[in-house]
C-alpha cells in the first residue's frame, strides 16, 4: 500500500461523542481505510465495588452502571439474584417491572433519536424530540419520584405500586406519543437530508452481526429477530405476545444500514406503547413483593447457596447480568454484560470505507453507552506515586487554586 | 427448523464427550400470568474438550455469545461462558452455560474467537481482569485499563495478585502538602 | 474616472472607516437576530440578541493561543486577512440608493474575486493550524468554493449579459448600474421564469458562502469540532466571528442589490435626508428578509449534507437550474 493516509483521533473527548471513548482513524482523504478502537476511557471499577456490597446494596450500584438504563440493570440484576436464590416474584411486580422498562425504551429511543438528529448537524430535531422526550421522563418521576435512576426495582418485586389513580396519567402519556408519532416518523423517515445521509451508510450485514453476536436494533435492522423479550419470554413478557422488530416490517427489505435502525427504533416506539397498555389492560391485583422486610431479604439471601443468569431487553440490546451466591453477606461473583459491550465489534464493519462525515451518526446509530460497557478499573497507579484524589484532595486542590486565583 | 430438547442437548454432549463433563442440570423457570416456562443448561465440562464443546454447540445453531464470567474458588478459575441458542422464535431460547475449571499454576485456555468473533472483547477482558492467557488470541493492547497499567496484578482477582491492595480508603491517603 | 484630489481620498478613507464599522455592526446584529429566530423555530429560547458583541468583547479579552505545530505568522494573519477582505466587499455594495464608495474602481467581477479571499483565508488560516481535524476542514472548504463559484458566477453572467443587450452603452457589470435597472423590469414571461431560477442559485450559493447548515462541512461540529477554526481562539476566533457576520451582510446586500434594488422613497413622496433614511432602513429590511429565507430557515430545516453531496448539489443541480435560468433570459431576449 502506497496510498498516504494520514491518522485522525476521535476522542476521548469529541463533540460527537456524548461519552468518552477514544477511535483512532487511519484515513485517506475522507474515506477511512482503518480503524482502532481503544474504550475504557470511563472505567469506575463498578464489579470490584460491587465486592464489598450485599445483593441490595448492589441493586443501586447496578442502576447507576448508566444513567439511561437505569431500569435495565437492576431488572437484570434482580432477576440473577432471584434465579439463583430461588425467589418467585409475585405477578403485579413483574407487570409493574414491565411497564417502567417499556418506559424507560420509549425515553431511551426519543433520546437516541435527538442525538442523532445533533449528529446528522439536524439540530432542530434534537430540541423537539428532546422537549418530546419530557413527557416520559415527567411520567416517571410521578410513578417512581426520579427522572433517572428510579430506585423501584428490588429482589423479589418492586418497591412502589401503581394504584389505580395513576392509570389515567399513564394513559394520558401514550396518547400524547400516539399523537405525536406521525410526526416523528414523518420527520425520520421522509426528510429528504435525513435519508441522504443515512441510506446505505454504515451498514452491518446480516452475516457480520451474527458473527459478532450484536444485540438489540442493531442486530435487528441486519435482519436477525434476536430480542429476549422474544426468545425468552421472562417477567410478564412470558403473557405478551412481543416480536422482534426488523426493518422488513415497515419497507420489505432489509439493509442493515443506519436508516435501518432508525426504522426499528421508531416502530419498538409503538411497540412499547402496546405493550405498555396491555400491560395496564391485564395487570392482576396481588403484593408487588415476595418479601417486604429487608433484613429477613437479606438473611434469606445470606443463606442462599446458587447461581442465575438475569437477562433482559434494554433499550440498546440485551443486558445479562450472572450472579453467584455461596452461603455468604456479600455475592461471590457478579457480572454485568451491556448491550454496547457485544455491539462494539460492529463498530468495524461499519465504518471501514465510510467517510469522515458518516462517522459521527455511524457511531450514534449503534447508540453506544459507553458507562455501561465500561465498568471495572482500578483506582491507582502502582509505581509509588499518589495517584488517587479523593474527595479530599481534590477540595484541597481547589481551595489552593481558589486562593491563587483571588491574590 | 428443529428443536432439540434441553435433555437431548445435553444427552449430545454426554454421548460425545461421556466422562468429561462434570457436572450438567437443567433449570427451568416460569413467568408471567400463564407460567410459560424457558430452560436454561447448566454444563461443567473438563478443560481438555472445552473446545470441541463450543464446536459441537455451534453444529446445534450459531450461538450467541453474552459474556464469559469467572469465579475463583482457591485453587482454580471457573470461567462461565454464556452463550443462548434458539434465538429468534418466540419462547425457544435456550441458555447455554459452559463452564470450564483452570487450575491458579496454569491459567490457559483456548480461545474461542475463531468459532465465535464476537467473544473477542470478551476473552480480551479475563485476560486482563483475571490474567487468564487466552491461547490463540492476537496479544492486543489492554482494552479496559490503561496501557501502563502494571503487568502482575489482575483487578478482579481475589487473592495476591488482586487489586485490593492498590485501592486505598480516603483516611489513608496522606494529605498532600 | 474621477478624478484624485486629496479631499476626495480623505472622503473616501473616512467613509470606508465608517461603513467597515457600520458593516460589522449591522452584521453581528443580524448574526444576534438569526440565532434568536432560530432558536424560536427551534422551540429554545435561545441567546439575548445582544449576544454576538458579548462574544465577541469575552473573546478579545482571552488568551490568543497558538498551536505549537503552527506556523503562527500565517495562523494570525488568516484571520486579519478574512475580515479585511470580506469588509473591501463593503465598500463595492451599493446601500438603497447611495451608490458604492468606490463606484467606479470596481465591479461585480471584482466582488466575485473578493469573495473567494475570506474562505482563501480560513483554508490558509485552517492549513496553518498543525490539526488534523483543521485540515480536513480546509480541504473541504477548498471543495466547496471550487464547487459554489460555477453557479455564482452563472447568475453574474448572466444578469450582465441581459443588462448588456438593453443598455449597451453602460458598464453592465457596475453594480450601479445593475442597481438602478432592476432585472424584472427588463425581462417577458420567459425572462421573468429565468430570473427566479437565478434567484434560486444565488440563494442555493449564499449558505455555501457563509459555511452555514446544509452546507457547514468544513466547519462541522459533530464531525471536526469546529474543523478549520477548530485551533483557533481569542482575538483570532473573534476576527473569524466579525468575518462571518460581515460576509453574511455582503451576500445578503449582493442578492438585494441582484434582485431587490427597489426603493420606496419616492413612493412616499419624500425627498432629501428622509428619503435617504427610509431607503436605507427599507434596505435592512430587504436584507432581513433575503438572510431570513437564505440562511435562518434552510439552516435549521435540514441536515447536514456530506462534502460529496455538497459537491455534487452545486455542480449539477445548483448548476443546472443557474444555466436553466441563464438560457430561459437568452431565449427571452433573443425571442423579443
Amino acid at each position: 500500500m502506497n496510498k498516504k493516509t494520514y491518522s485522525v483521533p476521535i476522542g476521548p473527548v469529541h463533540p460527537s461523542l456524548k461519552e468518552p471513548m477514544t477511535f483512532n482513524f487511519e484515513i485517506y482523504g475522507e474515506r477511512i481505510e482503518k480503524v482502532n478502537l481503544s474504550p475504557g476511557d470511563n472505567h469506575r471499577g463498578i464489579e470490584f465495588m460491587g465486592r464489598q456490597r450485599n445483593p441490595i446494596q448492589i441493586i443501586y450500584l447496578a442502576e447507576r452502571i448508566c444513567g439511561i438504563c437505569s431500569a435495565s440493570h437492576p431488572f437484570a440484576f434482580c432477576q440473577a439474584v432471584e434465579n439463583a436464590a430461588g425467589i418467585e416474584v409475585p405477578e403485579r411486580g413483574q407487570y409493574i417491572r414491565v411497564i417502567i422498562a417499556e418506559l424507560e425504551r420509549i425515553h431511551s429511543h426519543i433520546l437516541w433519536a435527538g442525538v442523532a438528529a445533533h449528529e446528522l448537524g439536524f439540530d432542530s430535531v434534537l430540541y423537539l424530540s428532546w422537549r418530546a422526550r419530557e413527557e416520559v421522563l415527567d411520567l416517571l418521576e410521578y410513578l417512581t419520584g426520579n427522572r433517572i435512576n428510579y430506585g423501584i426495582f428490588m429482589i423479589g418485586g418492586v418497591r412502589r405500586d401503581i394504584s389505580k389513580e395513576q392509570i389515567p396519567r399513564i394513559r394520558k402519556t401514550l396518547d400524547y406519543y400516539k399523537d405525536i408519532y406521525g410526526k416523528i416518523e414523518d420527520i425520520f423517515l421522509n426528510d429528504p437530508t435525513i435519508a441522504l445521509r443515512t441510506k446505505n451508510v454504515g451498514v452491518l450485514t446480516k452475516e457480520d452481526a451474527l458473527r459478532l453476536c450484536a444485540v438489540g436494533p442493531t442486530t435487528r435492522a441486519s435482519g436477525i429477530k434476536k430480542d429476549v423479550r422474544q426468545d425468552q419470554p421472562y417477567s410478564a413478557y412470558a403473557d405478551l405476545n412481543v416480536k422482534a422488530i426488523t426493518p422488513d416490517v415497515l419497507t420489505g427489505e432489509v439493509n442493515g444500514d443506519v436508516y435501518d435502525r432508525i426504522i426499528v427504533r421508531l416502530l419498538e416506539l409503538v411497540q412499547s406503547i402496546q405493550i405498555i397498555e396491555q400491560c395496564l389492560e391485564n395487570m392482576p391485583s396481588g403484593e408487588i413483593v415476595a418479601e417486604k422486610k429487608l433484613v429477613k431479604l437479606l438473611n434469606q439471601l445470606k443463606k442462599a447457596k446458587g447461581e442465575g443468569i438475569g437477562r433482559h431487553e434494554a433499550p440498546r440490546g440485551e443486558v445479562i447480568h450472572y450472579v453467584k451466591l455461596n452461603e455468604s453477606e456479600l455475592p461471590e461473583v457478579w457480572k454485568a454484560r451491556a448491550p454496547t459491550y457485544n455491539n462494539l465489534m460492529t463498530w468495524v464493519p461499519m465504518l471501514i470505507g465510510q467517510q469522515i462525515a458518516d462517522i459521527p451518526i455511524v457511531i450514534a446509530s449503534i447508540d453506544p453507552c459507553i458507562a455501561c460497557m465500561d465498568r471495572v478499573t482500578i483506582l491507582n497507579k502502582a509505581n509509588g506515586q499518589k495517584d488517587v484524589l479523593t474527595k479530599k484532595d481534590l477540595h484541597e486542590l481547589s481551595v489552593q487554586k481558589t486562593r491563587r486565583i483571588a491574590l | 427448523m428443529e428443536y432439540m430438547k434441553p435433555e437431548k442437548i445435553i444427552e449430545s454432549f454426554k454421548e460425545k464427550f461421556n466422562d468429561s463433563i462434570i457436572n450438567s442440570r437443567i433449570e427451568i423457570k416460569t413467568a408471567g400470568l400463564k407460567k410459560n416456562s424457558y430452560s436454561l443448561i447448566w454444563l461443567e465440562i473438563a478443560l481438555k474438550d472445552f473446545k470441541e464443546a463450543v464446536k459441537l454447540l455451534c453444529t446445534i445453531q450459531f450461538p450467541h455469545f453474552a459474556i464469559i464470567s469467572g469465579s475463583e474458588t482457591g485453587e482454580e478459575i471457573k470461567l462461565t461462558y454464556h452463550f443462548s441458542i434458539y434465538y429468534g422464535d418466540r419462547a425457544k431460547e435456550i441458555s447455554f452455560n459452559l463452564t470450564a475449571a483452570l487450575p491458579k499454576n496454569n491459567l490457559k485456555i483456548p480461545t474461542i474467537t475463531d468459532l465465535v468473533t464476537g467473544a473477542q472483547t470478551s476473552e480480551r477482558e479475563i485476560k486482563e481482569m483475571l490474567g487468564v492467557t487466552v491461547e490463540g488470541l492476537p496479544d492486543l493492547e489492554n482494552i479496559f485499563l490503561p496501557n501502563d497499567f502494571p503487568k502482575e496484578v489482575f483487578p478482579l482477582r481475589k487473592d495476591e495478585t488482586g487489586a485490593a491492595k492498590m485501592v486505598k480508603k480516603e483516611e489513608e491517603v496522606e494529605k498532600n502538602e | 474616472m474621477t478624478t484624485i484630489s486629496l479631499f476626495g481620498i480623505l472622503v473616501k478613507i473616512i467613509g470606508a472607516i465608517v461603513i467597515a464599522f457600520l458593516g460589522v455592526v449591522i452584521g453581528l446584529f443580524y448574526k444576534g437576530i438569526d440565532r434568536k429566530l432560530a432558536a424560536r423555530m427551534q422551540a429554545r429560547v435561545g441567546p439575548p440578541i445582544r449576544q454576538p458583541f458579548m462574544d465577541f468583547f469575552k473573546l478579545m479579552i482571552k488568551e490568543n493561543i497558538v498551536p505549537q505545530n503552527a506556523v503562527s505568522w500565517i495562523f494570525n494573519g488568516a484571520p486579519i486577512m478574512a475580515l479585511v477582505s470580506s469588509i473591501t466587499i463593503l465598500l463595492y455594495l451599493p446601500v438603497g440608493n447611495i451608490p458604492p464608495l468606490l463606484n467606479g474602481y470596481g465591479d461585480i467581477v471584482l466582488i466575485v474575486y473578493l469573495l473567494t479571499l475570506p474562505a482563501i483565508g480560513m483554508v490558509v488560516g485552517g492549513f496553518a493550524s498543525g490539526s488534523p481535524y483543521a485540515n480536513v476542514g480546509a480541504q473541504r472548504e477548498m471543495v466547496m468554493m471550487m464547487s459554489y463559484e460555477l453557479p455564482l458566477v452563472t447568475v453574474v453572467v448572466a444578469l450582465g449579459w441581459k443588462l448588456s443587450q438593453v443598455y449597451p452603452q453602460f458598464n453592465v457589470f457596475s453594480l450601479a448600474v445593475i442597481n438602478a435597472h432592476p432585472i424584472w423590469g427588463l425581462v417577458g414571461p420567459l425572462g421573468f421564469i429565468g430570473a427566479v431560477l437565478l434567484f434560486i442559485t444565488l440563494a442555493a450559493v449564499t449558505p455555501g458562502e457563509l459555511s452555514k447548515v446544509p452546507f457547514d462541512a468544513p466547519e462541522a461540529e459533530t464531525e471536526l469540532a469546529g474543523g478549520i477554526l477548530v485551533e483557533y481562539s481569542g482575538r483570532n476566533l473573534a476576527l473569524f466571528g466579525l468575518t462571518d457576520a460581515v460576509k453574511t451582510i455582503v451576500m445578503t446586500s449582493l442578492t438585494v442589490a441582484l434582485f431587490f434594488p427597489y426603493n420606496i422613497s419616492h413612493l412616499l413622496a419624500l425627498s432629501g435626508i428622509f428619503a435617504l433614511i427610509v431607503d436605507v432602513l427599507f434596505f435592512l429590511v430587504k436584507m432581513f428578509l433575503v438572510m431570513f429565507v437564505e440562511v435562518t430557515f434552510i439552516r435549521v430545516a435540514v441536515a447536514r449534507l456530506k462534502i460529496d453531496q455538497v459537491s455534487f448539489a452545486y455542480w449539477v443541480p445548483v448548476s443546472i437550474i443557474g444555466f436553466l435560468g441563464l438560457i430561459l433570459i437568452v431565449l427571452d431576449t433573443i425571442i423579443v
